[in-house]
């Protein structure tokens, strides 16, 4: 019970949803694109930005977790990275990957935290 | 606001869905903008698929720099696919250098739906660079020029980066063309596709 609420509490404090689906969106692009490596060495830079491209929106998807602060950065880049999977790793893992970067990036985006907390009954409304 | 004892301690995150939608507006805009240019040819996308076997036809292949040769493949240990091969299969590797397709159709089979992907025709047809196909049948008419049959597949120049293990037969071609191609694939990579009329569709027929 404590932990779940320990959880909930983490989570509303940071854009998880949107760094879930960044990151359901890199899995999704890297799974398609798992050439053997020699493969891809012979295929070159284009091949090895094939992968790289769902690592980094990997990283994007769990910075915004773990680092919320600087959550405009890394929703940029994981919208960025998402559109530039489209060229680089299988049309973006079949458009499938593409959309789901493109709802997390969003997401993460949009999301502001709420306001800092206020110290205990000192509230007063007004002004 | 349901949980009064945990919004006091910890500031409560909030998705502004107006921003949210403009976002994603714009960002959908610009993935239907890169859907149409590769779809007239502009853009090149990159590929590499491999482990779910997929079919690919066309009604025309031409090639420059051509190689084959074959490879012993190792499936994931307990992949499903493993059937009764004990994990392993035989492929043919072919490599182009650059290659037309007209008419290109490409399918995977997901389990009762296909993923079918068609582009190309005879006037804009597919063009690729350094493609590199796995397959276990390759069917089709073709013709060569300057064919070496029998090369030691370490030797292979046509395709620059692209050899195989030593004391293995290969063979390689200035030119290649091949009508009425038909594969059945395990992996491709190319580093550029152009799919111009690209089409993808879920179809209850693979090609």
């Amino acid at each position: 019970m404590r932990a779940r609420r320990s959880f909930r509490r983490w989570r509303r404090s940071r854009p998880f949803w949107g760094g879930l689906f960044i990151v359901a969106a890199a899995v999704e692009i890297f799974l398609t694109v798992k050439a053997p490596l020699p493969v891809v060495l012979h295929v070159g830079m284009q091949g090895l930005a094939g992968f790289l491209v769902p690592i980094i929106m990997l990283l994007c998807g769990l910075l915004l977790w773990f680092s919320p602060v600087s959550r405009t950065f890394y929703s940029v880049l994981a919208l960025l990275m998402a559109l530039a999977s489209w060229v680089t790793s299988n049309l973006g893992g079949f458009l499938i990957g593409l959309l789901l970067g493109l709802i997390g990036g969003s997401l993460a985006f949009a999301w502001q935290p709420g306001p800092p907390p206020k110290p205990k009954r000192v509230v007063t409304e007004g002004g | 606001m349901s949980d009064p004892d945990d919004q006091e301690e910890q500031p409560q995150g909030k998705t502004r869905w107006r921003r949210f939608a403009l976002t994603m507006g714009i960002s959908a805009m610009v993935t239907a903008g890169l859907v149409v240019l590769t779809g007239q040819g502009v853009i090149a996308a990159s590929f590499s698929v491999s482990g779910l076997p997929f079919v690919v036809t066309a009604d025309e292949l031409q090639g420059t720099g051509f190689e084959q040769y074959a490879v012993l493949d190792q499936m994931a240990p307990g992949s499903p696919n493993e059937g009764d091969t004990g994990g392993q299969l035989i492929l043919i590797v072919s490599a182009i250098d650059n290659a037309k397709l007209t008419n290109l159709c490409q399918s995977i089979n997901l389990g009762g739906t296909n993923l079918r992907l068609t582009a190309g025709n005879a006037e804009h047809p597919v063009t690729a660079t350094k493609l590199i196909v796995d397959s276990d049948l390759i069917s089709g008419d073709a013709s060569f020029t300057k064919i070496d049959i029998g090369q030691d597949a370490s030797t292979l120049t046509r395709v620059p980066g692209a050899t195989g293990g030593i004391g293995i037969f290969g063979q390689q071609a200035e030119a290649v063309s091949i009508k009425h191609l038909r594969q059945n694939n395990y992996a491709t990579t190319a580093s550029t596709f152009n799919l111009p009329g690209l089409r993808m569709s879920f179809s209850s027929e693979g090609c």
